[in-house]
């Protein structure tokens, strides 16, 4: 089992210490224009997000593994759900990497295995390094293709 | 290839000039009003004249888009180029296509026109629509392209075949030279390079003269496989599937026309209730009128929607037909707009069985196939192959079509009721607490009466619960769930995409687990891949080991034997 980028924390901090500071802007707004919220409910709404979403960050990191297997790409992740998915390689229709700004900054990469699956079936590996992102790619393209069914979608 | 394109009917090129006609005639109107109310010397009054520009200038954008718009049907692809300034040309290939259909609406029929519209996998939009071509062009469109589709498919299969080993290469070419081997239910007959060959090389000498087809004119020069009927709804079951079956569409048929004649409807139910003691208006009452007011209500707007709902399903379902064409299922239904289309056995992904408690009562119920294309039904690629019929008829339906065993359903362990028990009861404490809420602004104060639908939570737990089953076949998996629509889903190995076992907090304390077994689909927001509920961790981990293990033996087994997967011939 392969584990993610350590450096994965400080991105979902990150994302989640944004969100938490445009909730506090949100609130701010609501104080001027609608009703009074006193600054110290403010600051501890975001404050509590922030150490909230952190402990979530480093939980889901911690939970974040994943494996190929001889017959698949093997993920297990989720905090309140934990799930153990199996995407067989026959199944991968295409593969992505992809970063953000924040990745980006931070060094990291994501890999998006696609299938002819639901929406929500689609996988994310985020936390890779560019290097490792990539090479994962090849790889996962390799056995796709290696195994490739022909039985039509 | 574009010297070869063909039109649309004619008829086509009038309605477009229209439609643009009158979508154009607003640009200037808008224009005109706009710049009035910002420039003096320019007049609102100049509408009667800028009008007919506008529309003029629709009708010959209407008539330059229709002669622009060509289709042809290629050895290799279909094609389509559209556009009046910028052009777009598609080929779609034939081994993509999923469906071919054809819509007729009421006026349509009348006209002799059709909608022919070609759907590809994936993507939430058809791939190409021929809007409008006549009805023996659109008989004869949906079945070349359904014939050349089988015709790629056979070719592919044969050219993979030769590159295997040379054991199943002998009974290919066999095949292929000799025509019909005598089992009719085998892999189709026709051979690879057929369409080169002569065009009386029928596969069989008695489809020269087939009474099923009287639009089989000359127009038709390709031998037609016989379409052989595998299906047809009967009148007592179209009536029994209209009276047994409620659909949403009712209900946003029924809120519409709510909100398009409010003030009436309340005077309606004002009128009824009355009698009965309802309030004389609704500005004065007592809680007990209001309350007879709301259950009068109530019962009318649900026996609307029932009403609405049993038309519109007798509508849909009128003279359900299906049948099949080869390696394809072709179906057609409808009263006053006809529907006609085609699923090829090997898109066929899953197969569901469904029945809601009143079917289960009469002992009926329907059965559908998904596949991972976009039908007319738009629901996401779930086709009615059955809508209705007899249950132990539906159930030899289903075990001829997918080969599967009769499955004998495991349960998840009781400790799943329990979930269901507390999560019910936290259900019913919300509405409680909603009733609490409306009682605090409203002049109905007993709000502790709501605590009746407590009363609801253990039978509606127990259920949900005896409605769970799976079972694990040797190649197929088979999921049952749901109480009001129970979905009995018959999934082979060979179809799974991805496998997941998800534990959420709460299972996780209960040492339970649940499987969900994707397979392809269009990608639907609604749509929801089939799901074991609330199995042991063990269990689902098995399961999940099992389901990965047949998927690998069951594609090598597919690869070596070239096994179809559905056998076409069910009924």
């Amino acid at each position: 089992m392969e584990s993610l980028h350590t450096r994965i924390r400080l991105l979902w901090i990150a994302e989640v210490t944004i969100g938490a500071v445009v909730l506090g802007i949100a609130l701010a707004a609501v104080n001027s224009l609608f009703i009074s919220v006193p600054v110290a409910a403010q600051a501890g709404v975001v404050v509590v997000g922030i150490v909230l979403g952190s402990a979530y960050a480093v939980r889901r990191y911690q939970v974040w593994q994943f494996d190929l297997q001889p017959d698949a790409l093997y993920l297990e992740r989720g905090v309140v759900t934990f799930v153990e998915t199996a995407v067989p390689f026959v199944r991968v229709q295409h593969v992505d990497t992809q970063f953000g700004p924040i990745e980006r900054v931070l060094g990291l990469s994501s890999v998006v295995v696609y299938t002819a699956g639901t929406r929500n079936a689609d996988v994310r590996i985020p936390g890779l390094t560019p290097d490792r992102a990539r090479e994962l790619q090849d790889t996962l393209r390799d056995l796709a293709v290696e195994s490739e069914a022909d039985d039509a979608v | 290839m574009s010297d070869s394109l063909n039109r649309l009917h004619p008829l086509s090129a009038v309605t477009y000039a229209l439609q643009h006609g009158f979508v154009w005639l607003w640009i200037p109107v808008t224009l005109l009003l706009v710049l009035a109310g910002v420039f003096d010397p320019i007049r609102a009054g100049w509408i009667p004249f800028v009008a007919p520009v506008g529309f003029l200038a629709g009708v010959a954008y209407g008539v330059v888009y229709y002669y622009r718009f060509g289709y042809a049907v290629t050895p290799d692809t279909v094609d389509v180029s559209s556009g009046v300034v910028a052009r777009r040309s598609r080929e779609i290939p034939y081994r993509r296509i999923q469906n071919v259909d054809i819509k007729q609406g009421v006026i349509q029929r009348v006209l002799g026109l059709a909608v022919v519209s070609i759907e590809t996998a994936g993507g939430g939009d058809s791939e190409a629509t021929l809007n409008f071509v006549g009805e023996a062009e659109a008989t004869r469109l949906q079945r070349e392209i359904r014939r050349r589709t089988a015709d790629s498919r056979e070719r592919r299969r044969s050219r993979d075949e030769q590159t295997a080993e040379s054991e199943a290469t002998t009974d290919a070419s066999e095949l292929a030279d000799t025509g019909p081997s005598g089992d009719s239910s085998s892999t189709p007959v026709r051979t690879p390079d057929s369409e080169s060959s002569s065009p009386s090389a029928g596969p069989e000498p008695s489809e020269a003269g087939e009474p099923g087809e009287p639009s089989d004119t000359g127009t038709d020069e390709f031998s037609e496989q016989r379409r052989q009927p595998l299906f047809a709804l009967q009148p007592r079951e179209l009536l029994l599937y209209s009276f047994t079956s409620v659909r949403a569409a009712a209900v946003a048929g029924v809120m519409f026309v709510f909100f398009l004649a409010t003030d009436s409807i309340f005077g309606y139910l004002l009128t009824v209730a009355e009698p009965v003691g309802g309030p004389a208006d609704l500005g004065s009452g007592t809680v007990g009128s209001y309350g007879v007011l709301t259950l009068v209500s109530l019962l009318n707007g649900i026996g609307v929607t029932y009403v609405l709902s049993v038309a519109y399903t007798f509508g849909t379902y009128y003279d359900f037909q299906l049948g099949r064409v080869g390696d394809d299922f072709v179906y057609e239904r409808g009263l006053l707009q006809r529907y006609s289309g085609s699923i090829p056995s090997e898109k066929v992904q899953s197969v569901t069985i469904t029945d809601n408690p009143l079917q289960r009562l009469i002992g009926y119920a329907g059965l559908w196939v998904e596949t991972a294309g976009y039908g007319p039904d738009s629901n996401g690629g779930s086709q009615s192959a059955v809508p209705l019929a007899r249950r132990e008829r539906v159930h030899t339906f289903t075990e001829n079509l997918t080969g599967v065993e009769t499955p004998t359903f495991q349960r998840p362990p009781p400790l799943a009721r329990r979930r269901y028990l507390a999560r019910y009861s936290l259900l019913a404490g919300l509405i409680v607490l909603v009733a609490f809420g409306i009682t605090q602004v409203t002049i109905f104060d007993r709000w502790y009466l709501a605590a009746v639908v407590f009363l609801a939570v253990p039978p509606a737990a127990h259920l949900r619960y005896v409605h769970l089953g799976y079972y694990v076949g040797d190649d197929h998996i088979v999921i049952r769930r749901g109480f009001w629509k129970r979905q009995t889903t018959v999934i082979p190995y060979y179809r799974i995409q991805t496998v997941s076992t998800r534990r959420s907090v709460f299972q996780r304390r209960l040492g339970l687990a649940s499987l969900v077994i994707d397979t392809a689909s269009s990608r639907t927001m609604t749509r929801s891949a089939p799901r074991i509920y609330d199995i042991e961790l063990a269990d689902a981990r098995e399961t999940h080991q099992t389901s990965r293990e047949r998927l690998q033996t069951a594609l090598r087994e597919r690869a070596a034997a070239d096994d179809p997967g559905v056998s076409v011939d069910f009924t």
